[in-house]
Formats: C-alpha cells, sequence, structure tokens
C-alpha cells in the first residue's frame, strides 16, 4: 500500500514533493520549550503519523501549522512557499485543515451550518445566508468523499463517528489540501477505526495528504508511510513506517527501552467482594443504559470492562458507587446487601472511587489540593471530630499522598485547577487508594494522563491487587483492561457481550465483542 | 425548526395566561362585571399607548438577545435605559428650542451615550475579563445613581424640565386604515423603529453570517475561532448592538415622555429588567421577545386606565409583578429556557 | 501553612491570592475615588452655584473634589452623632453584606438580598405589631419581643431565600435572574399587602403602624438610633459564618455543593439539598438585616425601604465575598452613606453621588484583569492567582 502511495505522490509536477514543509520551529511559552528547533516535513499524498508521549509538543507543532500559535523561531513552508499564519484562516487559505481532538462542532447547529460556519455561501449580495447552497454543497461533498450524512441533523443528534466526518468535511470545504488529525481514533471501536482508514484512502486518492496525530505506536505503524517521533519538544527521528519495529519507536518515544508487559503475580484470594446480580440501570432520559448485568469481584482481583464509551459503563458505575440507583437487581459488598445504601454509606463501608470526569467529579477545581484531599473523606472519623474537620489529620494525610504519589507541586495550597491532568489524577488516585478501601472502581483511571504517570498509576493499581483489594476496572484503552485485568468483560449496549481470559483473547476477538458482534458469527473482515 | 418551536411555546404561555384569566373572571364573583368594563377600555387609543410603552421593553429586550448570544451576559440592560433616557433629555434640554429635528438629534444623543457607556462594558468584560454580572450590576447601580445626580446638577432636581415630545407621525393612507392605521400607522418616530426592528433582528439572527457567528460564539467560542472567525469581534459587536438598542429604547422613552423622571427607578422603572424576563420567556427569539414586551407593556397600560374606571379596584401593584412572576413560572416549569452553553464566560484566544 | 490552622487569618493573610485580593480591593477604591472626583469636578462646570468653589482657565468650578472627601469623612466620622449613624449603617450592611458572601462564598450569586430583606423587615414590623399588644410594656417584653421578631425576619428571609435554592437546583433556573425576579416580586407583594390589608390604614403612606417604645434597640450614641447590640451581632454572625465554612464539615459540604455540586455528589453529599441549604442562609441573613432595620432604624414598615440589600452586593465583592472582610467592607460603606448627607449640607453636590461611587467601586473589583495588567506594566508582574469565591 505503502508503494503505491509513493507513486500517486510523484507523479503530480508542484514546485516541491512536500506539501509542507516545516524548518528550525521553536516555540517557548513561559518557563516551557515547547518545540525545540523542530525539522518536520510531509510529503504530499501521503499519511504522515506524528507520535509522542502527552506534552512531547505534537499538538503545539501542529496547532503553528494550523495558525493557532505563532512559532517563536522557524518558519513554515506551503507546497514550497515560505507562510506566516497569523490566525488559521490564514492556514486554511493555504489549504491546511484540522480536526481536533475535541471536536469543535457547535451542538445546536445543523451538519451544514458547522460545515461552512465561517465561509457561509450568501445570496442577496452577501445580505442572507443560503441555507440551501450549504446544504447542497454539503451533500455534494460528503457523495464525493462517499461519507454517509445527512446534512440537515443537528450535531447533538449525531454519533460521535458522524461528528468526525462533519470535521473533516468542514475542513475540505474550506479547500484543505492537507488534512492533520489530532489523535482521531481515541474515541473509535476498531471496527471503525478501520472506516477511518478506509476514508484516508479515499482522501489520498483525491490527492490529499494526511497528517495525524497519536501516541498509539500500533496504529502509526498500520496506516502511516512515514512517522516522525517527538520527545521532550525535539524531533527525534523520522522513519518509513515499513523500516521501523513498534519496540523501535517506544524507545525512541520515551527515551528509553520500554516493556510492554507488567507483570501481574498471581495473589492468593479471598471470596467474593462485590456481587452483582442481574443489574439494570436508566441513564438521565430514562432509557435503560445498563440491562440486566451480573459478575462478581474477589478480594486481590482485578476484574476489567472494555468497550466503546457510552455501551452504559458510565451508569454501571454510578449505580456500583452508589451516585444513581438502580432500577433492578442487587448489588451486595462485603456480603452485606448495599443496593440501597446511599453514597455516603458506601464510602463508609469502604468504597473508593477513582471517576471518569476528574475535572468535575472528582476534584473541585477551585479548592486548593488540601480541600480537594478531604472530598469524600469528611465524614470518616479519621478526618473528622464530630461536626468540626481534623485539618490536622487531613493535611497530614494529603502530605503523604502528595510525597508518595510524586504529585507537583507538592504544595497543599495550590489550586486543584493549576495543576496538569497527570498530577490532579495521581492527587485523586493517592487519596482514593491510601485509605485502605475493600473495593476500588477505576474508570478510565489514566485518560488525559502522560505516560509517566500511567506507568505509575497501573503498578498503584497492582500493588492494591497484591494487598489483597478487589478492584473493578473500567477502561475504553483496550490495552490497558487486556493488561491489569484478571478478568475481563466487554460491554456492548448495555450487556457485557462476554467475559474472557485477557491473556488468551486476540484483540480482533475483543474488537468485534465491542462492536457488539460474536467472534463465531463471523463477521470479522480481517 | 427551533424558531417555531419557541413561537409555540410562546404562543402557548400567551394562551395560558389568557386561559388563567378568562378563569379567574368566571370564578371570582364580581369580576366578570369588572372584565366587561375592562374590555370597553381597549380600544385605538389604548393599543396605541401599549405600543409606546412597549418600546423601551422590546428594545432592552431584543438587544439583550444578542449580547448573551455573543456570550457576553449584559444585565445592565436597565442602566443603559437609564443613560440614554436622561442623555437624551439633557441634549434636548442643552440644545433648547422643540423642532423635530432637535428630537432626532436627541434621540442620537441617548443613543450614543448608551453606545459608550455599552462600549466600556464591552472592553471591561473582554480585555480585563471581568465578571459579567458584576460588571453589569455596576452599570446599572452606576447609572442609577448618575442620572438623578446629573439631573439635579442641571436642573437642581431630580426631575428635569419639560422638553417636549415626539408627536405621532401619520403615515400618508396608511393611517387611513380603521383601527390599524391609527394603532400602527399614527405613531411616534420610536415606534416605527422598534417595528422595524422586530423582523430586521430576527434576519439578523437566523438568516445572516453574522447571526450564525453569533450564536456560535455564545455556544462554543473556540470552534468558532478555529473556523477563523475573530470571536472578540463578534463579541463585541454583540454587545454594542444591545447597546444601540438600549439607546434607542432608553431615548425613544423619555423623548415620547418629554421628561426625565429621576426619583426612586427613574422613569424607566425597571423596564430593562422586564426587557430581560421577556427574552427569557421567549428563548432568545426577538419575535417572541416583541409579543412578550408588548404584552407585558399592554397590561402596564390597563393598569393606567383601570385606575380611570369607577367601580374597578385592580391593584396595579399586583399587575406590575406579573412580568417577574411569569418569567419564574417559565424558567421553574416551563422547560427549560436554554442559555447559551459559553454565555458568562471569559474567552481566551490561544495566542 | 501551618498544620493546625490551614484557613486561620493569619495564614489567610499571607496567602497570595488574599493578599492579592486585598491590593485590588484598596486599589478599586482609590480608581472609583480618582473617577468619582473627576465627575463631580466637569460636574461643577454645569451645575449653577452663588459662588464657584474654584476658577480655573476662567472657568467656573462649583465643586472641589479635594473638599468633597474631606467633607465626606468628616460626615462619616466628624462627630459623636455622625460616627452613630455611619456605624448604624454598618451594622446592617454587615448582615446584607454577609448575606451575599455567603452564597457567594459557595459558588452562588444571591442578588435577591433586598427582596429577603424587604420580606424579613415586613415580617417582624407585623410580628411586634400582633404580639405587642399583649406583653408587658417593660424590659421583659423587650426580651421576648426582639428575639421573636428576628427569629420571625430569619426565617421569612430563609424561606424566600430558599425559593431560588430551589429552582436552582431542581429546574436549573439561573439563581441571578431568579433573585432578581423575586426582589420585584417581594417589593410588590410587601406593597400591595400593607397597603391593602396590613398596613397602617389611618394614613395615605403605605407603611405599618410603628413599633412600641418596648421593642426599639435602645440608643447607644444620644441623638442617633444606632445600638452597639446589633454591631456586635452583626460582627459575631461574621466570625460565626467563616469559622462555618472553614472549620466544619457541614461548611465544606456547603461550599462543595454551589462549585461544584457533581463533586459534592460524588463526596457523598446531597447537592441539590445544600444548594437549597446555602442560598435559605442567605436569605436568613437578609431577613435579620430586614429586622434590624425595623428594631433601630425606623421603628416601622414602609414602602422604599433603602438599598441596603444591593449595598450587600458591593459590600461583599469588596470584601472578596470573605466573612471577615465584611467587616471593614461595610465599615466603608456604612461611612458613604454616613457622610453623604453632609456632602449635600455642606456643599450642595447630590448625595446620589455616593450611589456613584458604589457603582465604580463594584466595577473596579470585579476586573482584578485590569490591575494586573496595571502591575505587569508596572513591572510587578503577578502570576494570575484566581478569584476566590
Amino acid at each position: 500500500m505503502s508503494d503505491q502511495r509513493g507513486v500517486r505522490a510523484g507523479n503530480e509536477g508542484r514546485e516541491s514533493k512536500y506539501a509542507v514543509k516545516m524548518d528550525g520551529i521553536t516555540k517557548r511559552f513561559p518557563g516551557v520549550v515547547a518545540n525545540d528547533d523542530v525539522d518536520f516535513a510531509v510529503e504530499r499524498g501521503t499519511v504522515h503519523a506524528l507520535v509522542g508521549e502527552n506534552g512531547a509538543g505534537k499538538t503545539t507543532l501542529m496547532n503553528i501549522l494550523y495558525g493557532l500559535y505563532e512559532p517563536t523561531e522557524g518558519t513554515v513552508h506551503v507546497d514550497g512557499v515560505p507562510r506566516e499564519f497569523d490566525s488559521p484562516r490564514d492556514a486554511m487559505d493555504a489549504g491546511i485543515g484540522m480536526i481536533h481532538q475535541h471536536f469543535m462542532l457547535i451542538e445546536p447547529m445543523t451538519v451544514a451550518e458547522n460545515v461552512v460556519l465561517g465561509a457561509e455561501p450568501t445570496k442577496l449580495f452577501g445580505l442572507l445566508t443560503d441555507e440551501d447552497a450549504a446544504v447542497e454543497v454539503t451533500r455534494d461533498l460528503a457523495e464525493k468523499y462517499g461519507f454517509d450524512i445527512d446534512p440537515t441533523d443537528r450535531i447533538r443528534e449525531t454519533s460521535v463517528g458522524e461528528q468526525q466526518r462533519v470535521e473533516i468535511l468542514k475542513a475540505l470545504y474550506r479547500g484543505a489540501e492537507t488534512l492533520i488529525l489530532d489523535e482521531p481514533t481515541a474515541v473509535l471501536t476498531p471496527q471503525e477505526v478501520e472506516g477511518l482508514y478506509g476514508m484516508f484512502d479515499e482522501l489520498l486518492g483525491e490527492g490529499k495528504t494526511i497528517i495525524f496525530i497519536t501516541h498509539k505506536l500500533g496504529e502509526a505503524l498500520r496506516a502511516a508511510d512515514r512517522i516522525s517521533v517527538l520527545r521532550d519538544g525535539e524531533l527525534i527521528a523520522t522513519v518509513r513506517a515499513d523500516e521501523t519495529t513498534r519496540e523501535d519507536l517506544a524507545s525512541m518515544m520515551v527515551g528509553r527501552d520500554v516493556l510492554f508487559d507488567v507483570s501481574s503475580e498471581a495473589v492468593e484470594r479471598g471470596g467474593a467482594t462485590l456481587a452483582v446480580e442481574d443489574l439494570v440501570v436508566d441513564d438521565d432520559r430514562g432509557i435503560r443504559a445498563v440491562d440486566g448485568v451480573s459478575f462478581s469481584i474477589e478480594d486481590g482481583e482485578v476484574f476489567g470492562v472494555a468497550g466503546v464509551d457510552g455501551n452504559g459503563q458510565a451508569e454501571l458505575v454510578e449505580a456500583l458507587t452508589g451516585l444513581r440507583s438502580a432500577t433492578s437487581g442487587t448489588i451486595t459488598f462485603d456480603g452485606e446487601d448495599v443496593t440501597d445504601h446511599s453514597r455516603r454509606q458506601r464510602i463508609a463501608d469502604g468504597m473508593s472511587y477513582v471517576a471518569e470526569d476528574r475535572q468535575h467529579r472528582s476534584l473541585v477545581m477551585e479548592y486548593d489540593l488540601l480541600r480537594n484531599g478531604l472530598l469524600g473523606c469528611q465524614r470518616l472519623p479519621a478526618f473528622s471530630n464530630g461536626p468540626l474537620v481534623d485539618w490536622e489529620a487531613t493535611g497530614q494525610y494529603v502530605d503523604d499522598v502528595l510525597e508518595q504519589y510524586d504529585v507537583r507541586p507538592p504544595d497543599r495550597s495550590a489550586l486543584a485547577r493549576s495543576l496538569s491532568g497527570g498530577n490532579q489524577q495521581k492527587l485523586v488516585v493517592g487519596r482514593e487508594f491510601e485509605r485502605d478501601p475493600s473495593l476500588v472502581v477505576a474508570a478510565q483511571p489514566t485518560r488525559g494522563v502522560d505516560i509517566g504517570s500511567i506507568e505509575f498509576i497501573h503498578n498503584r493499581l497492582l500493588d492494591l491487587r497484591a494487598e489483597g483489594t478487589a478492584i473493578l476496572l473500567v477502561s475504553s484503552k483496550l490495552e490497558e483492561v487486556q493488561r491489569l485485568s484478571d478478568r475481563m468483560a466487554v460491554m456492548y449496549d448495555g450487556r457485557f457481550m462476554d467475559v474472557v481470559d485477557p491473556d488468551e483473547v486476540t484483540e480482533e476477538e475483543v474488537g468485534l465483542l465491542m462492536a457488539g458482534q460474536h467472534p463465531d458469527g463471523g463477521a470479522g473482515d480481517r | 425548526m427551533a424558531d417555531q418551536r419557541t413561537v409555540r411555546r410562546t404562543a402557548g404561555i400567551v394562551a395560558g395566561l389568557l386561559i388563567a384569566l378568562v378563569f379567574l373572571l368566571v370564578i371570582v364573583p364580581g369580576a366578570l362585571a369588572i372584565g366587561l368594563k375592562l374590555l370597553g377600555i381597549i380600544d385605538a387609543s389604548y393599543a396605541r399607548s401599549a405600543l409606546r410603552l412597549t418600546v423601551p421593553i422590546a428594545f432592552a429586550g431584543m438587544g439583550g438577545i444578542f449580547a448573551e448570544k455573543s456570550g457576553v451576559i449584559n444585565i445592565g440592560l436597565e442602566g443603559l435605559l437609564i443613560i440614554s433616557a436622561f442623555s437624551a433629555i439633557a441634549v434636548m434640554w442643552f440644545i433648547g428650542g422643540g423642532g423635530a429635528g432637535a428630537r432626532i438629534v436627541a434621540l442620537f444623543g441617548g443613543v450614543l451615550a448608551s453606545l459608550v457607556v455599552t462600549l466600556l462594558f464591552a472592553i471591561i468584560c473582554i480585555e480585563f475579563k471581568a465578571d459579567q454580572i458584576v460588571a453589569g450590576l455596576a452599570v446599572w447601580l452606576i447609572a442609577l445613581g448618575f442620572a438623578p445626580f446629573g439631573s439635579i446638577v442641571i436642573w437642581e432636581t431630580v426631575n428635569s424640565d419639560s422638553v417636549g415630545s415626539f408627536d405621532p407621525l401619520a403615515v400618508p393612507l396608511l393611517s387611513e386604515v380603521p383601527y390599524v392605521g391609527e394603532v400602527l400607522f399614527t405613531a411616534t418616530p420610536p415606534v416605527y423603529l422598534m417595528l422595524a426592528a422586530v423582523p430586521f433582528s430576527w434576519y439578523l439572527l437566523n438568516r445572516t453570517a453574522f447571526g450564525k457567528h453569533l450564536q456560535a460564539s455564545g455556544e462554543d467560542p473556540k470552534t468558532l475561532d478555529t473556523a477563523g472567525v475573530s470571536v472578540r469581534k463578534v463579541r463585541y459587536m454583540g454587545v454594542l448592538l444591545s447597546g444601540l438598542y438600549c439607546g434607542i429604547g432608553g431615548a425613544g422613552l423619555a423623548l415620547n415622555a418629554g421628561q426625565f423622571v429621576g426619583g426612586g427607578e427613574t422613569i424607566t422603572s425597571g423596564r430593562g429588567w422586564i426587557g430581560l424576563t421577556t427574552y427569557l420567556i421567549a428563548n432568545y427569539n426577538p419575535v417572541g421577545a416583541f409579543l412578550a414586551s408588548f404584552g407585558f407593556a399592554g397590561l402596564d397600560a390597563l393598569q393606567l386606565q383601570i385606575q380611570r374606571v369607577p367601580g374597578v379596584e385592580l391593584s396595579s401593584t399586583l399587575i406590575e409583578i406579573i412580568p417577574y412572576a411569569a418569567v419564574l413560572v417559565v424558567l421553574a416549569f416551563v422547560g427549560k429556557t436554554r442559555m447559551p452553553e459559553s454565555a458568562g464566560e471569559h474567552y481566551e484566544s490561544e495566542d | 501553612m501551618s498544620g493546625r490552622d490551614p484557613g486561620g487569618l493569619l495564614d489567610r493573610l499571607v496567602d497570595a491570592t488574599v493578599l492579592e485580593r486585598i491590593v485590588i480591593s484598596i486599589a478599586s477604591l482609590v480608581f472609583a475615588i480618582v473617577v468619582g472626583g473627576v465627575i463631580v469636578t466637569v460636574s461643577g462646570t454645569v451645575a449653577t452655584c452663588r459662588e464657584p468653589a474654584f476658577v480655573l482657565a476662567s472657568r467656573e468650578f462649583c465643586y472641589d473634589p479635594i473638599e468633597l472627601y474631606r467633607t465626606l469623612f468628616d460626615g462619616a466620622f466628624g462627630s459623636l452623632i455622625n460616627l452613630g449613624l455611619t456605624l448604624q449603617e454598618t451594622s446592617i450592611l454587615l448582615f446584607t453584606g454577609l448575606s451575599v458572601a455567603v452564597a457567594f462564598r459557595a459558588g452562588l450569586f444571591n442578588i435577591g438580598t433586598q427582596g429577603q430583606m424587604v420580606l424579613g423587615a415586613l415580617g417582624s414590623a407585623l410580628t411586634i405589631g400582633w404580639v405587642a399588644p399583649s406583653l408587658p410594656e417593660n424590659i421583659a417584653g423587650t426580651l421576648v419581643i426582639v428575639p421573636l421578631a428576628v427569629l420571625v425576619a430569619t426565617v421569612v428571609g430563609g424561606l424566600y431565600g430558599a425559593l431560588p435554592g430551589v429552582m436552582k437546583a431542581y429546574a436549573d433556573a439561573h439563581e441571578v435572574i431568579t433573585t432578581i425576579m423575586l426582589n420585584f416580586v417581594a417589593m410588590g407583594v410587601a406593597f400591595y399587602l400593607v397597603r391593602n390589608h396590613v398596613g397602617d390604614m389611618t394614613t395615605d403612606s403605605v407603611q405599618t403602624t410603628p413599633i412600641p417604645e418596648f421593642a426599639r434597640l435602645p440608643p447607644t450614641i444620644d441623638g442617633t438610633r444606632f445600638s452597639v447590640l446589633v454591631l456586635l451581632f452583626g460582627l459575631l454572625a461574621a466570625v460565626l459564618i467563616y469559622l462555618l465554612y472553614e472549620r466544619t464539615v457541614v461548611g465544606y459540604d456547603l461550599r462543595t455543593s454551589g462549585l461544584a455540586p457533581e463533586a459534592a455528589d460524588y463526596g457523598g453529599v446531597d447537592a441539590k439539598r445544600n444548594i437549597v441549604g446555602s442560598m435559605s442562609l442567605s436569605g436568613a441573613l437578609g431577613g435579620i438585616a430586614g429586622a434590624m432595620y425595623v428594631l433601630m432604624v425606623h421603628y416601622r414598615w414602609e414602602t422604599d425601604m433603602p438599598a441596603l440589600g444591593f449595598d450587600g452586593i458591593a459590600v461583599s465583592i469588596l470584601a472578596g465575598n470573605n466573612p471577615l472582610g465584611v467587616i471593614p467592607a461595610a465599615l466603608l460603606f456604612g461611612a458613604l452613606k454616613g457622610g453623604s448627607l453632609q456632602i449635600d449640607f455642606a456643599l450642595g453636590i447630590p448625595p446620589e453621588l455616593v450611589e456613584v461611587l458604589r457603582g465604580f467601586i463594584i466595577l473596579f473589583v470585579a476586573m482584578p484583569e485590569f490591575f494586573r495588567m496595571i502591575g505587569s506594566y508596572a513591572g510587578y508582574g503577578t502570576e494570575g492567582g484566581e478569584t476566590d469565591g
């Protein structure tokens, strides 16, 4: 496939074979060098992956290319012409389009309105927008690239995959020749990811160039022609995808050899800490989100739940932790029926919870770290004297957590808001892990967290397991669940498709389960 | 689609109020007789005065929509009405003489004063990242203090001298149409401006690129920014439009009356706040906001007239609180009025 | 920070954000004074006066800004009686300021203190009117009726504050909008009731009958109505609320619920109930302010109560919404009010100027970024601290 693309790129006679060439790019923010003398070039008509850890400077580099940042030093060439972008509009005019990780779409507006936003077709000498023309042009573009999408749908009513397509259409409408995709697969199932690669082919067929940012090495190897690795703001190397290996890339990315296997030793198990029987949970709109789920977790066991976001995992977790009431079914915790226990009781019972949305759920951004350390603990005897908060004990506890979990800055009077995502999460994990829980519910514990912190959090989870704590791990990162779990359930549409042994199952089998198909149904295409 | 829903919703609310009113008339003894007497009041002159009273409310309401849709909550609408009412009369007084030209100049004077204050408000909110609610309150409180202060400085009492007011302007031919002509086409210039502003506002908001940008700026400024449109410019425009509208509304109010009254809540007596209620009730639809304004102004005109009807004892105070009670009911019970997602939040462009 | 006392006053004072708040508040004050001075000076060219305060470049200026602020200060503190007037305002502003601060501290903006105060005042005036005739007109009667009046006002204000709390928690209605609207409703309903049903029907003005002598708080300074009891009560309330938020589990829950309802739920707290709780507490303080107004200042309920509730917003904002900061802020606004009469008597400057100053103080405090920019131009670049509240 790569060779084919090389041919396609070669037969066009423009001045430069590079669609984009960035020379000596340096970007400094107060106190940080985000990009340090980076040379980055992308051949026209190819797929180029940009890999690196969180904070390595990938997004900064692409934001410079897209005109969101001005480089401190260095030049940007598009089609061989040096350019200076003051705003995304300039970049768009030069044929650069960007699809951000968090989609940039106005929810209450329609697909067509979003596609043309900022460059609306008008009538009556520009006085009024031409709604019909917007729909028309969107439909034409979608047909040209084989995207299945209705221009009159409101974004609110569309799926994540569709929204991604709207984003691509948006860029194409603006005449993008080079498309930048920031972590495009983060929200997709393995099958949807294949669909995305299919779209890449369509786009290349029309002579477009694709740059995609990822930290998943497998994806880079699978989809790209060339791969550039960034580390600490520096470009380490650019290699051909067919001439490198996962291990090489990983060591370039991290700067040392990386072990992909975390050894989880066998732990002696006790009885079931948590037993869930036929649990049914409705979501906020009253629609069934969890539809009859049963499982149990023993002491010292990690039970993983994999699946694409939005298949009932969030509601399952909320029902278990006491934030949402179960419609039917029972939850037994340490031999006691806790189905009707409030959240407060469950905390007192010894349930810890690392919530998915740390910015709203498990932290108060306006509070300092001391006050955040108290969240959820404020009624435990160790943290209060009757009606009064025991700030001394709380302070001790928080200081311990800050030190043991290497939270930076280790300053309890810093506001949570001022911490990086990884440090925020380490604080939450520390607070929840260190008060000797008998069950930990960890939902997406490493989302938006840098690699160093991920490794740390994974190790703490396994330590906890070794101490005999039962752990429920819910994550949309398949490799995370697979690596850490003793048993793994795949959730689809409110049900467990299957509970499998993570060491036995293949990624393809899990992918099919995540898409709602049983592997023996034989519907897979790879 | 969304507009139809809003119009239907507003219509539903109005119908509900009417049904409640009829119900009240039937069950309260003697109320029916009163109701019939009141019906007698509703004639062309009543409708005309209701329309005149709609001017400040509708302009404040429609103006507020533009600011809030762009993402800047302008809670200082009442203050802007006060400033422009005071300034218009002050300009009129300084010019002296009473020609129609002087009144137009005074109208511009009021609008200009409102725009200047609004520009300051916009700078404070957009450049200095002020809390919009607090800054808006400050605008109101400053106006509430400044207008009577200025009145005393100029006229030595909180009320201005009488400076003459707008005369009704009859549109040839159209004003001959019975009733409709008398109401709609024998009106003062501010009323005409208002009648033109309603469709204009709707189109501006829903059928122009600027309107789309305005909405995007209030919902998701970052998306607008990355689409290559300056959020700052859009927000300045949105806020300044609210200042322009309030300027016309306040100056129109004062010049329709021919005097500035600075005591208590001043001549505006809370009409800016009522304007705020109208667009919340109408869920940010300018047509709905106008209709609600007309409804509330109609009640206001009614209670002025009632006092002339012998044998009718209706508390004008209770009628006055209807708009406020109505918006509370709407917010609490009738579906949610959805604020723009990012309204009230400062937006920082990334460079 | 010391381990023992994470929220202690001394620690808070050295806390960068608190220090910054104080600097911003003082700077705002200075800027408002300058702007006020300019407005007065310019107005002086328009006003007509018998003899100008000064003449500059052959223009006559009726008002002298320096003289203005000197007179303002003199009017506030120049004599025992003036001081009494100032402290009388201060005492009530303590309660309205705390009312706003209590909600603000928990991330809720209660603009409805005015309405809660109006209804609290009416509740206490009516209670006294109904109960007083059956009580002995002596100290025993006072000891019964005053706490009772305060209690009723607390309950009335608290319930009226709970209303927007409920609407916020259960119908997601923005408390800024609902409290503004409820102000108008409260004033309208109170006016209607007093005028048509419960007022003093012997007079044309809309008011209740005056409360009897023994229900009035005894003046501490002769020639004024200031009662030191109210001041002490207000100071006590400020300290108690400070301790509530800084030291108790309940206070922690109240704050968390308002600032981050989802996080509160996560922490095992019913955020909705606590939001209603914060707003009720806020309303109760507004109600108490109303009772104090009746018991100490006006001795009856009358329509067009002074805008002490809106002043409370200014007090709280200037105080950075810190319950202890409310104390100096209330004194400042009390002094402005106390001095405003003097500038009218002595200089003929309209006392409404004080309201303009109030507005500008709020405006400047609302834009800390403005001062940070000035600070960084002047070379004192501070890291952008977060506003607390």
